[in-house]
């Protein structure tokens, strides 16, 4: 492996398998670059709370954070954070991958974390200030031009003014650079599905309907739940699942929103016993090892309502009814809720077709990228790229943990089969 | 003071100290006061080259003394420096420490935040000054891999591994090799990529199949396993460096199940791909003449059900539908269709004319007339219906090989739920066992598609190869020691260590290789035979005899590495943690080394009160190390109680590295019950 020892095996995509896969390589002794395209790696799992009640639910979120802390301090690892990749060739065996890189406008060496940047930015409601969401990040903040007023039009620089260590400065230049690698890892991962496909539920116009993905970040936060809007501690949560699985749009199980709205579920019933919890779902999928038992023990602590409401109306005190016809009596009910969580399924990765169309690869009819056969979801049809993660489906954190080790094996037998 | 050895300190000048009252240069010269020390002050965003320099001119080539580097956030904020000392000037890891003067930041009294940070220092140094370096060594192993099990992922595991060099003995109970897809119906023969899987494993030189084996024995640790296997054509012994389980599935008919009448029109989904694959027996049950049959297909009505048996149940529909004259039902309890394209073939066979009733209960069977006929409840329709099948086809139970439970017993593998052989715990995903060395794949695991097998199977062959290597596996050396002369081979530790690290001669040998460092053994000895390294008995002792009295209100914690510490390191970078000013964190390396001496001892002490905050349970990394310190957090407050003092002074907390909330909550518990 003299010849490929000394290039890169690029990882795209910095989420857990992402991750997963640098580790594993770097573990072999091969050289990795990991490139992300957002300012922070860790991706979507990253974000997940842990969902312990008194004892742990298996919801893996802790694996990512042991990982991340894990890639920061491995030196085999080149990481590229802010890092898009615009423009792929393969001429001689070798991928040629150009990358564009947003500079460090936030100079880790001087950043003290202080947060002032964040604070006074007039344009946050924009996103032009990004946060990172595990403490292993360093700067925890990152300024996104495409929200940054300066940016659009040069009118602000408020928080280089008030950064007292110096250590923002806008001005710094984006660069491009090419990367040779002898393989490729695809692990660019999911984008939550957009809840607005089912628009009768309301999200984006109803304050008090929010996402399971809005609700994890609260938790995780350590943020009470509260009644968006008025403050006051819920009292009666509902949570929605196959929002984005399972209908017109996203014919696929999602396969993780049943085992993280439940254990959500339970979750909160630990921290606020007096919640009236209620789940209304299709089907149970996925749950747990021993899945009976799961469903049992949650169906002592939240109602499950085997049907998916039909309707949701805001009534004269601010709660949210939600209308649906009962499984047993077959008449339709109507109960308030304080807050609705929709279980949001896992949607193909937003850059998936440019993505696709720069590596030469297929895209499935829901819009993930196709992998060679059923028996080798890690392969493509390519020599040298492999898939892994939720760029190729939806995935729980383990088994993109298994997949992104898999593919890691696969790199290893093509790079020594190449020399 | 109980620096016992010279110490170099570092501490970083951050940007934000001096405003917030610690002036660096200041709380420099007062640490040089220490006994027995050096200090350099360091600018934390030097470049690399300038810092080296520094450093170069005050370590000399080659970190000599223990170093503790003081700085704001050193994880992060100080990882060029702290590279640059274990990389460029050697420095074992065991004899750096850390300590983030946030910590001392957290008061809201600027005259104490100097006093807090020395007494951080202080601390830090007293531990480290005890530290011993911790070596490597080569231990020999065995290159030979035991693979258990006839499924495809196991005939995977063992063809990948022969072909990179590995002897394998493949050893199956079956005979012959008859491994399953669990998500289609059994073939005569197997299709071309599965086919190839068997094929391989046939002829290779490397790779020694076993069929009709019976697993007697199993012995030693890590990388040197001495299996005893019962073969047709005798006894086998023999070394193997690791193991790979894959038993195969075990999909039983189990009509008991939907409590089903025997009856030549009430099938097995085998029976009914059996009928289906043969015209003959085809035409017989499913005559094409009449102008209708009715197939009713049961699955996920009783018991637990998972989508291989789903897809079976769609294919068999798709073939039914085909024929004209079918109409098929499909009763299903919870629809599970959680693997890649299930839902979208359930959507195809609706198309196709797929009744599809999803019933909260089982069917009701009765014979009448020769034929079965179903009564349930359709929920779409709001009325019960009586349904007359020609066929009524109930779905199979899919089972954990039922050999498993004898092969944990001789494995010392932790149960786990359904007969699986993976312990149900995180930490463990996704191929890993409590012992190092031991691997489980595919159907060994958990029921899941064939394709999720392979996988595994793939991340099975590089653990396995990253662990044995050419033949040589490095381990630490010294890390948990046994004091021979103390010893007196109780076995307590044999018997307790979630890893099968410990072996025994005439006292207890604790191998490196396996051994993780959790401590359970060192703190359950009852001779105090055994110490784990930078974590001892004197160290741990020392930190406490030297915590300040003038710092109230003083509150010890004892955290676990893993969970609590990083929860720690978390709470310190939230705005307003305000942890109170005497409070100190002692890191251990696992939540099984919080001795109960320690507990009592910070009583003795003066401390007024001590937290234990571990992994939650079924999340620690040694099995059940967390419950031993509950355990032991139990014993002492009866013992406190005895001597007159108030037992809730003691408070065991189980929490997640990500939730540093949860962390400040037990510390402000504790201290509003103070």
């Amino acid at each position: 492996m003299a010849f490929f020892n000394e290039k890169p095996v690029v990882v795209l995509g910095g989420g857990i398998a992402g991750i997963t896969a640098a580790l594993e390589l770097a573990h072999l002794g091969l050289p990795v670059a990991l490139v992300e395209k957002s300012p922070f790696f860790g991706g979507r799992a990253a974000h997940f709370a842990c969902k312990a009640t008194d004892t742990c639910q298996k919801c893996g979120a802790c694996l990512v954070e042991q990982r991340l802390r894990d890639l920061i301090q491995e030196s085999g690892v080149t990481l590229y954070p802010h890092t898009e990749l615009i423009q792929a060739q393969r001429p001689d065996g070798l991928f040629h991958l150009t990358f564009r890189r947003q500079p460090q406008r936030i100079d880790p060496h001087r950043c003290i974390n202080c947060g002032i940047c964040y604070d006074e930015c007039p344009a946050i409601s924009q996103q032009a200030i990004l946060t990172g969401s595990s403490p292993a990040q360093h700067p925890r903040y990152a300024i996104n031009p495409a929200g940054c007023l300066y940016f659009r039009d040069g009118s602000c620089r408020i928080c280089q003014e008030l950064c007292f260590p110096k250590a923002i400065d806008l001005d710094r230049p984006e660069t491009t650079f090419t990367l040779e690698a002898p393989a490729l890892v695809l692990a660019t991962g999911y984008q939550p599905a957009d809840p607005r496909s089912r628009p009768h539920y309301g999200y984006g116009f109803l304050p008090r309907v929010i996402t399971g993905w809005e609700l994890e970040q609260r938790l995780r936060d350590g943020a009470a739940l509260e009644i968006p809007g008025n403050g006051r501690p819920a009292r009666s949560i509902a949570f929605i699942q196959c929002v984005g699985s399972r209908d017109q749009d996203h014919p696929y199980c999602s396969r993780v929103c049943c085992a993280y709205g439940l254990r959500l579920a339970r979750l909160i019933r630990h921290r606020l016993p007096e919640c009236r919890l209620a789940t209304f779902y299709m089907d149970l999928q996925n749950i747990g090892l021993d899945a009976q038992r799961f469903q049992e023990e949650a169906l002592a602590e939240v109602k499950l309502i085997r049907v998916l409401p039909g309707d949701v109306a805001t009534a004269a005190d601010g709660t949210i009814k939600l209308r649906y016809l009962d499984e047993v009596s077959g008449q339709a009910l109507s109960t308030a809720f304080d807050l609705v969580v929709l279980a949001v399924g896992i949607a193909p990765g937003p850059e998936n077709p440019r993505l696709a169309e720069l590596l030469h690869l297929d895209l499935t009819p829901e819009g993930f990228i196709r992998s060679h056969d059923d028996l080798h979801r890690t392969a493509t049809g390519q020599p040298g790229l492999f898939l892994a993660g939720t760029v190729e489906g939806p995935r729980s954190i383990a088994e993109c943990i298994a997949q992104a080790t898999a593919a890691v094996q696969q790199v290893r037998n093509y790079l020594e089969a190449a020399s | 003071m109980s620096i016992v050895r010279p110490i170099d300190f570092i501490v970083t000048h951050n940007l934000e100290l001096r405003p917030a009252g610690l002036d660096p240069r200041d709380f420099s010269l007062l640490v040089a006061g220490f006994p027995n020390t050096r200090v350099l002050l360091l600018d934390p965003a030097l470049p690399a080259d300038q810092q080296e320099a520094r450093l170069k001119a005050f370590l000399h080539e080659k970190a000599r003394s223990p170093v503790v580097l003081a700085a704001m956030d050193p994880q992060t904020r100080g990882a060029v420096t702290l590279k640059l000392l274990l990389e460029k000037f050697q420095l074992n890891p065991e004899l750096l420490t850390v300590v983030d003067l946030q910590a001392a930041l957290e008061n809201p009294d600027p005259k104490t935040r100097t006093l807090k940070a020395l007494d951080l220092v202080r601390l830090a140094a007293v531990r480290v000054s005890r530290a011993v370096p911790l070596g490597s060594q080569e231990v020999p192993v065995s290159r030979r891999v035991l693979v258990w099990g006839d499924s495809y992922p196991a005939l995977k595991a063992a063809g990948d591994l022969a072909d990179l060099g590995y002897p394998v003995i493949l050893a199956t109970p079956h005979a012959p090799l008859s491994p399953l897809t669990p998500s289609a119906p059994q073939p005569q023969s197997p299709p071309e990529p599965l086919a190839a899987l068997l094929q391989h494993i046939q002829d290779h030189p490397l790779l020694r199949p076993v069929t009709a084996a019976a697993l007697l024995g199993f012995e030693g640790v890590t990388g040197n396993f001495t299996i005893r296997l019962c073969t047709p054509v005798g006894p086998l012994k023999e070394q193997v460096g690791a193991v790979i389980l894959a038993p195969e599935l075990e999909i039983a008919e189990a009509p008991e199940r939907y409590g089903l009448p025997l009856h030549p029109r009430i099938l097995s989904q085998t029976r009914l791909e059996q009928v289906l694959a043969s015209p003959k027996e085809a035409a017989a049950m499913l005559d094409p003449q009449t102008e209708q049959v009715v197939v009713a297909l049961m699955v996920g009505l009783a018991g637990a059900s998972y989508p291989p048996a789903l897809r079976r149940a769609l294919s068999a529909a798709s073939r039914l539908l085909n024929r004209s004259n079918c109409q098929v039902y499909l009763l299903v309890g919870d629809a599970k269709v959680a693997e890649p394209g299930l839902e979208k073939f359930l959507r195809q066979n609706q198309d196709a004319g797929l009744v599809l009733c999803k019933l909260s209960q089982l069917p009701e069977v009765t014979l009448k007339e020769d034929r079965p006929h179903l009564t349930f409840f359709d929920p779409v329709m709001r009325e019960s219906l009586e349904l007359a099948a020609d066929l009524v086809v109930y779905e199979e139970a899919y089972r954990a090989a039922s050999g498993n439970a004898e092969l944990a017993r001789l494995l010392r593998l932790q149960p786990a739920p359904l007969g699986f052989l993976q312990g149900d715990n995180v930490h463990n995903l996704p191929v890993a066992t409590c012992r190092r060395g031991i691997y489980v794949v595919g159907p060994a695991r958990a029921v899941m598609d064939l394709e999720e097998g392979l996988a595994e199977a793939d991340a099975a062959v590089l653990a396995v190869q990253s662990l044995l290597g050419p033949g040589v596996a490095s381990a630490p050396l010294g890390r948990a020691q046994v004091d021979r002369g103390r010893c007196v081979l109780c076995l307590t530790c044999y018997r307790l260590c979630p890893h099968g690290a410990i072996v025994y001669d005439s006292r207890a040998d604790i191998k490196e290789l396996a051994c993780q460092g959790c401590g359970v053994c060192a703190s359950e000895c009852p001779n105090d035979a055994i110490q784990i390294r930078n974590c001892t008995d004197d160290q741990i002792r020392a930190h406490i005899r030297t915590l300040n009295p003038q710092l109230a209100p003083r509150l010890v914690a004892f955290m676990c590495r893993n969970s609590a510490w990083e929860a720690y390191q978390a709470a310190l970078k939230l705005k307003h943690a305000a942890l109170p000013l005497g409070f100190t964190a002692i890191k251990m390396p696992c939540a099984g080394k919080i001795d109960m001496d320690y507990l009592i001892r910070a009583f003795t002490h003066g401390i007024a009160g001590v937290l234990v905050l571990t992994c939650h349970p079924d999340n620690c990394k040694s099995h059940k190390a967390n419950d031993h310190a509950r355990w032991r957090v139990a014993q002492a407050q009866a013992l406190l109680a005895e001597a007159g003092i108030d037992p809730q002074r003691l408070l065991y907390k189980s929490l997640a590295a990500n939730t540093p909330q949860d962390l400040l909550d037990a510390v402000a518990q504790l201290r509003a019950y103070l």
